[in-house]
């Protein structure tokens, strides 16, 4: 069937942007990137029989390390039918070049690599929403990291957003890349549950953030 | 005598010429040589701080003992952080002890914790005035409101002090603000875990504690758009007004009869909202909430261009059954609003502090047209 103009105020044009998002983040997110949505321009959604629904999107994104430039965007999220396993098919097309963060992430790299000790943390941001300036990149990298699990774990009846990065530990590794285990808690719009997600991250200023292994944490907080 | 010791000197009064003092401190492993040096230079010396160190130190510890203790009154109050139940709580006490005739503190029922469920009063008189109501925390996380809450109470005894904003709403309303909606819940989010959302009751005999107070509401209670078990975060509760968080703001709202604009006050995602939630039936006054939010969202985006989105709450953000302003709505209130405030998920519940009052600023600006638009068309 044809594909439908969607009102962009409306809930489902912004779960399947926020998909996007969060694959563009897990994408080209980094420790001084941090990809966020400003404006959902235009959505439309066409129901593809025995495949599912696909959202075809505009979107105006910024990075909050460079708020004045604008990021115009179009993607296309899939979410297959009847699927609790299957993660949304996803493209993004980005208009324009992304501010360079090859410097910072230079010195980012370097700087890690030269910890004597490995890098622990835990709160980021703590409950009052501080986020101590050496450990934004951490923040940032958790945010990219989350980004990769909005992706895998969406359907058109959730939403993601990375609540606290509650602990991160650095894994020292005999290759290249910098490997940090987090556990995040991801907050869950619409059963409002934030559920910790242990996830393990592997990041190189040249190859970018990968998700080598996650897994969401079992069992619920009873009280 | 600094480009013969490259041993980090710190001039705290620098060289102006001969015969001038001047002022050092001298890092530790430093000292030993520089007073060699100015014994052997025959330049007198006298010590005016023995160990910065300590005195850097002290002031730490000052500054936050001094961010702890109780503030002498609403001036000295820190608007820019988050507080205790207790500071909150104070600060109510203080703001009608400056403020009698303006002021006042009512009890309207007790939490499952047996914790006191106030609400402040803001009246210059009359019997029974129409009013506004605004509730800030009912759900325990979403620190912002409560925050804001604390800011609006200041702001409202400030414009009518100042005889401007809505000091010309008070002259014909009252306006009745509960900053501390879930005060258990609140407490918890202090000691025990920051993302506790809902109530501390424990109904069944489930291990699981709390009821959402944003689903226990008797509007479409129990139908879709909340849920029925009880270790979930949209926990509907055992029957309607179950809680005594809702069932005593039930009560108020029934008793006082008179109240024509209710808003509900939550955080994050930057929306403002109004009925329905539990249906997709749209409320008789549709075209008129919906402009009035158009309205109100301007309004609030005119001071840091803080964009928000607006419309009824099931189709901008999800079915939700048994909601505040669904069954307020449903009692005759027509400017029954819910607001979502900042951020849009990069912080989400965990809001830096330095947001707070930009945040209540902006929101206030919207309130302010939800509360005239109420007053120059009253029903």
């Amino acid at each position: 069937s044809p594909a439908m103009e969607l009102p962009p105020s409306h809930f489902p044009a912004g779960r399947a942007a926020a998909v996007a998002v969060g694959y563009l983040r897990y994408l080209r997110g980094g420790p001084g990137r941090g990809l966020e949505l400003r404006a959902l321009r235009r959505a439309r959604r066409q129901d593809i029989n025995d495949v599912g629904h696909k959202y075809y999107l505009e979107l105006e994104l910024e990075d909050v390390l460079d708020k004045g430039r604008t990021v115009h965007c179009t993607a296309e999220v899939l979410y297959h039918l009847g699927s609790k396993s299957t993660a949304p098919d996803v493209q993004v097309t980005v208009q324009g070049e992304l501010r360079s963060t090859e410097e910072a992430d230079k010195e980012f790299y370097n700087g890690i690599r030269s910890l004597e000790k490995e890098l622990v943390a835990e709160n980021i941001p703590d409950s009052h929403g501080n986020v101590p300036p050496e450990l934004e990149p951490i923040h940032l990298l958790a945010w990219a990291a989350s980004g990769y699990i909005t992706w895998q774990n969406s359907t058109e009846n959730t939403k993601f957003h990375l609540a606290q990065v509650k602990h991160v530990k650095q894994v020292k590794r005999s290759d290249e890349d910098l490997q940090f285990d987090f556990v995040l808690l991801l907050h869950e719009m619409v059963s409002q549950e934030v559920i910790p997600w242990e996830v393990t991250l592997l990041w190189h200023p040249r190859r970018g953030a990968r998700v080598s292994r996650d897994r969401r944490q079992p069992g619920h907080a009873p009280g | 005598l600094s480009p013969l010791f490259p041993i980090q000197l710190d001039f705290w009064l620098a060289p102006r010429g001969l015969g001038f003092p001047v002022d050092i401190r001298v890092p530790f492993p430093s000292l030993q040589p520089v007073k060699a040096h100015l014994e052997a230079s025959g330049v007198s010396y006298s010590i005016m701080i023995e160990d910065v160190q300590a005195l850097v130190d002290e002031e730490q510890t000052e500054m936050l003992r001094r961010s702890r203790q109780l503030p002498l009154d609403t001036n000295t109050f820190n608007y820019e952080a988050y507080h205790t139940l207790d500071e909150i709580y104070n600060f109510m006490d203080m703001l009608v002890a400056e403020n009698p005739n303006l002021v006042s503190k009512l009890e309207i029922g007790r939490s499952t914790e047996d914790r006191p469920l106030y609400v402040l009063k803001f009246s210059t008189g009359g019997t029974n005035r129409p009013a506004i109501w605004i509730d800030t925390g009912i759900h325990s996380r979403e620190w912002v409101t409560q925050a804001s809450g604390v800011w609006f109470a200041k702001k409202i005894v400030q414009d009518h002090a100042n005889n401007e904003g809505v000091a010309s709403i008070l002259e014909t309303m009252d306006i009745f603000l509960e900053i501390v909606t879930n005060p258990d819940g609140f407490a918890f989010t202090h000691t025990s875990n920051r993302m506790w959302r809902k109530t501390r009751s424990k109904h069944s005999s489930s291990i699981c504690v709390g009821v959402d107070p944003n689903r226990n509401w008797d509007a479409g209670f129990g139908e879709a758009g909340a849920s029925g078990n009880p270790c979930t975060e949209t926990y509907h509760g055992p029957y309607a007004n179950s809680e005594p968080e809702v069932k005593s703001i039930v009560d108020f709202v029934k008793s006082h009869g008179n109240i024509k604009a209710f808003i509900s006050i939550h955080s994050y995602s930057q929306l403002l909202l109004y009925p329905y939630g539990y249906t997709s039936t749209p409320v008789p006054d549709q075209q008129e909430l919906h402009e009035v939010s158009a309205k109100a969202v301007e309004a609030l985006s005119s001071l840091y261009g803080t964009k928000y989105k607006y419309g009824s709450i099931i189709t901008t953000i999800y079915r939700a059954s048994g909601a505040t302003v669904d069954w307020t709505y449903n009692q005759g209130i027509k400017y029954s609003f819910t607001f979502e405030l900042r951020d849009t998920g990069r912080y989400g519940f965990l809001l830096p502090a330095k947001q707070i009052v930009p945040t209540a600023e902006e929101t206030w600006l919207a309130l302010k047209v939800i509360m005239e638009h109420t007053r120059d068309n009253m029903y």
